[in-house]
Order: structure tokens, then C-alpha cells, then sequence
């Protein structure tokens, strides 16, 4: 009884690694650091400067590293209900790239940037005004990344005939991702809604984003639960060891 | 007592197709998200214009009005013939829906074909995303459109095909693409409106 209890275990694991990860993700990018919301893109030196060089960041860039690694964890749990879909592995290859890159450049770029200038008092409000600008553009640039991934993962799920997740969400997740277009003008405009802390780059999609995430998280929970135990993974490995003849079902 | 009944809802029963939702339900979480999230993007750009009048009206008199108009007229004209490729097709007719869709699809190629001929010369005057807000908002929400124009093509291709090679071919997939495109059709109005006609 206990040993079929944990056939989904794996699955398990990575789902609740999710909540996990974004809790670590938001205390550091809001109450310990304040990188979040964005600072303005047009804000002063000597403003850029404190920020660059509070001791936070160095908090926050530990606990980052230490957590970083999840990342790719929680990611796992979408690559394995999307291996369950009737749908070509370029799709499963795709999220899991644009997962990778994204993060890279959205998490791992911006703390790079942001702890450097805590690390070593005595850098010139020059080079700390670059890195603060290469932060965040990295930081809200990484959503074309996203936009990708996502675009894959909800292209599978209306492909797919298996009914995996219901079709509703990958209609849900098609205009979600082109919300994420909007991050292209982060690049032109220093004030105003289009800059990187804009209410249509930033707010209107990370208010999107957030409430697709639930939805999606929400639907990835029962589509676990209902998956049958014969399909798992490892059902495969059990039933091999049980009897080498018997075909699968 | 029930023969009455019965008598009572044998016309109801007729009527039934008459009152269904077209194309994939589904579809509709798709249309209803997607007027929602431009409908919030029109309330930023009238909040951001009422901020700043002058420089939006101002902006706005350098816009290529005419081959807006010119694009409304294909838009809609494309939608006509996607409804009566969509009435052929409901009526058994699938050569006849392969003709309109056919002509639909020409007149809904030719949009984005006209937009070049918008943004080109508009680009080449130095007039881009980073002139002023106004541009900016323009060129975002109109190449967002065209996102959904070139989408909607796509999917018309796959509407044809559908009808093409499909013994029967599946009129709840002819809806789906139908309605797809009447709200790309939809969000070009208002996009017209607000962007080039609003004073």
C-alpha cells in the first residue's frame, strides 16, 4: 500500500518544489532586496549607487545561489505531464531550452549584476549605473525566453489528444504568452508605461502572469492526480521486474 | 397529457443547432481573453492620451489614414466571405466554402502586405516606436494585431485544408476559424478608431 502511494512521488516533489521556489524567489526579489517592483530606469546616480551597494544584495545573492538549483526542478513537473501528450518531443525540448535561457538571463544575470556592485565597495557610480541597467534589462528582457516556452507548452496542449490538460488552458496560455511581447519596448523608452517598470511592460503582465501561473499550476494538480499509475514512468521498471513477457497495455 | 408535452417540444427540439455556440466552446476563453487584454491596453492608451493631448493629436495627423481605411475595407470585406464560406459549409456545400474561404484568405493576405506599405515610408521618415509615446503605443498595439492577422492566416490555411481534403469536412472547425477571425476583424475597428480617427 505505501510502495503504490509513492509511485507518484517523483511528481510530487517536483510540483511542490514550485511554491517552494517562489516564495524563496520573492522574498529575495521583494522584502530583502526591494529589486522588485523595478526602480526606475531613469533614476539618479547617486540613488543607483545606494542601492548597488546595500548589504541586502549580498543576502539576497547567497540565498539565491543556494535556491537557484531548484529551478530546474520545478520545471521537471511540466516536462512530465507534456511527455504524456500525443504530441512531437520538439515541443517538450523547447520548454525545457526556453526554461533554461530564461532563467539564466532572468535570474542569473540580474543576480550576477546586482551583488557585484555590494561585493566590492569602491566601484566607480559609472560601472554601477551599467550593471544596474544590464540587471534589470536582463531581468524584464528575459521574457521573450518565456514567451517561447510558454508558446510551446500551450500549442502542446491544444495538439494534444490525450486531454492531458483541458484545451481551455492552452487557449489561456496563447494569449498569456503574447502579453509577454510587450517586453520588446524595454529597450527604447526610459520613463513613461514602456520603460522596464511600466504599467504596460511590467504591471499588466506580471498581473497576467501571476494569475496564469495559479490557473495552470491548479490544473497541473489534478492532471497529476488523475493520471493512471499504469502510465507512469516507472510503472515501466516495476512491470519489467514482475514479468519480462507481459506487453504494455 | 405528456403527447402534449412532447408536442410542445418537438419545434424547441428543431431549433436546438440554431442556438448552439459556434466552433470549439473552448475557443471562446481564447476571444473573451484576448478583447479583455486589448481592452485593457485601450484604457492605458486613452489614460496616457488624456495625460497628453496635444502631442497625441499632433502625432496622430501623420498617420496614413488612407491606407488604414483601405485596410478596414479588406478586413471587413475578408469577414464577409468567411461568413458565407461558413454558411456554404454549414449547408453541405464544401466547394462552394473552399471558393469564399479561398477569396477570404486573398483579401486577409493583402492586410498585412498593406501594412508595409504603412510602417515602410512611415520608418524610412524616422517616425518609429521611440519618436513619442503616441508611436510607441501605435507600433505596439497595431504589431500586435498584425500578430493576430498573421495567426488568423495560418489558421485559415488550416480551415481550407480541412475543407479541401476532409471527406466531411468538421463545421465546428470552420466555426472556430470563423470566429477567430471576425475578432481580429473586431480589434482592427476599434484599433482604427482610437488610433486614427479619435479626436
Amino acid at each position: 500500500m505505501t510502495r503504490r502511494r509513492s509511485r507518484k512521488l517523483d511528481q510530487w516533489i517536483t510540483f511542490w518544489s514550485v511554491p517552494f521556489f517562489f516564495t524563496i524567489f520573492g522574498l529575495v526579489f521583494v522584502p530583502l532586496s526591494w529589486m522588485m517592483p523595478p526602480r526606475s530606469p531613469s533614476a539618479s546616480t547617486p540613488d543607483i549607487v545606494a542601492f548597488m551597494q546595500s548589504h541586502n544584495l549580498l543576502v539576497a545573492c547567497v540565498l539565491l545561489t543556494l535556491a537557484y538549483g531548484l529551478a530546474p526542478v520545478s520545471n521537471a513537473v511540466y516536462l512530465m505531464q507534456i511527455k504524456r501528450m500525443s504530441v512531437s518531443p520538439a515541443f517538450r525540448y523547447t520548454l525545457m531550452m526556453g526554461a533554461i535561457t530564461g532563467a539564466i538571463v532572468g535570474m542569473l544575470f540580474p543576480m550576477f549584476c546586482f551583488g557585484l556592485g555590494a561585493f566590492r565597495p569602491g566601484y566607480s557610480p559609472a560601472v554601477l549605473s551599467m550593471l544596474y541597467d544590464f540587471g534589470y534589462l536582463a531581468f524584464i528582457g528575459s521574457l521573450g525566453c518565456f514567451c517561447v516556452m510558454w508558446m510551446a507548452f500551450g500549442l502542446a496542449i491544444l495538439l494534444d489528444k490525450n486531454n492531458v490538460l483541458p484545451k481551455w488552458l492552452g487557449y489561456y496560455t496563447v494569449w498569456q504568452y503574447m502579453s509577454e511581447l510587450m517586453a520588446a519596448p524595454v529597450w527604447i523608452n526610459k520613463s513613461g508605461p514602456f520603460a522596464w517598470n511600466g504599467l504596460m511592460t511590467f504591471w499588466f503582465a506580471t498581473a497576467l502572469y501571476v494569475s496564469w501561473q495559479l490557473v495552470v499550476y491548479t490544473c497541473i494538480y489534478r492532471s497529476i492526480k488523475k493520471q493512471p499509475e499504469a502510465e507512469l514512468d516507472n510503472a515501466d521498471i516495476t512491470r519489467t521486474r514482475d514479468s519480462r513477457t507481459g506487453a504494455p497495455a | 397529457m405528456t403527447n402534449v408535452v412532447e408536442g410542445i417540444d418537438e419545434p424547441r427540439r428543431g431549433d436546438a443547432p440554431r442556438g448552439h455556440v459556434p466552433g470549439d466552446a473552448s475557443m471562446w476563453f481564447f476571444v473573451i481573453g484576448d478583447l479583455l487584454i486589448f481592452g485593457i491596453y485601450f484604457v492605458g492608451y486613452i489614460y496616457y492620451r488624456g495625460q497628453n493631448p496635444d502631442l497625441f493629436l499632433h502625432s496622430q495627423a501623420r498617420l496614413n489614414v488612407d491606407v488604414g481605411a483601405i485596410n478596414t475595407v479588406v478586413l471587413l470585406t475578408s469577414s464577409l466571405f468567411v461568413v458565407l464560406g461558413t454558411t456554404a459549409a454549414r449547408a453541405g456545400n464544401p466547394t462552394e466554402a473552399l471558393r469564399r474561404f479561398g477569396v477570404a484568405l486573398a483579401f486577409g493576405a493583402a492586410f498585412p502586405v498593406l501594412k508595409m506599405f504603412e510602417w515602410i515610408p512611415e520608418i524610412t521618415a524616422g517616425i518609429t516606436p521611440g519618436t513619442n509615446l503616441f508611436f510607441m503605443f501605435y507600433f505596439v498595439m497595431t504589431g500586435l494585431h498584425l500578430c493576430h492577422v498573421l495567426l488568423g492566416l495560418v489558421i485559415l490555411c488550416f480551415v481550407i485544408r480541412n475543407l479541401k481534403t476532409a471527406a466531411t469536412p468538421k463545421i465546428s472547425f470552420v466555426e472556430t476559424g470563423a470566429t477567430y477571425w471576425h475578432m481580429v476583424d473586431v480589434l482592427w475597428l476599434v484599433l482604427f478608431a482610437a488610433f486614427y480617427l479619435m479626436r
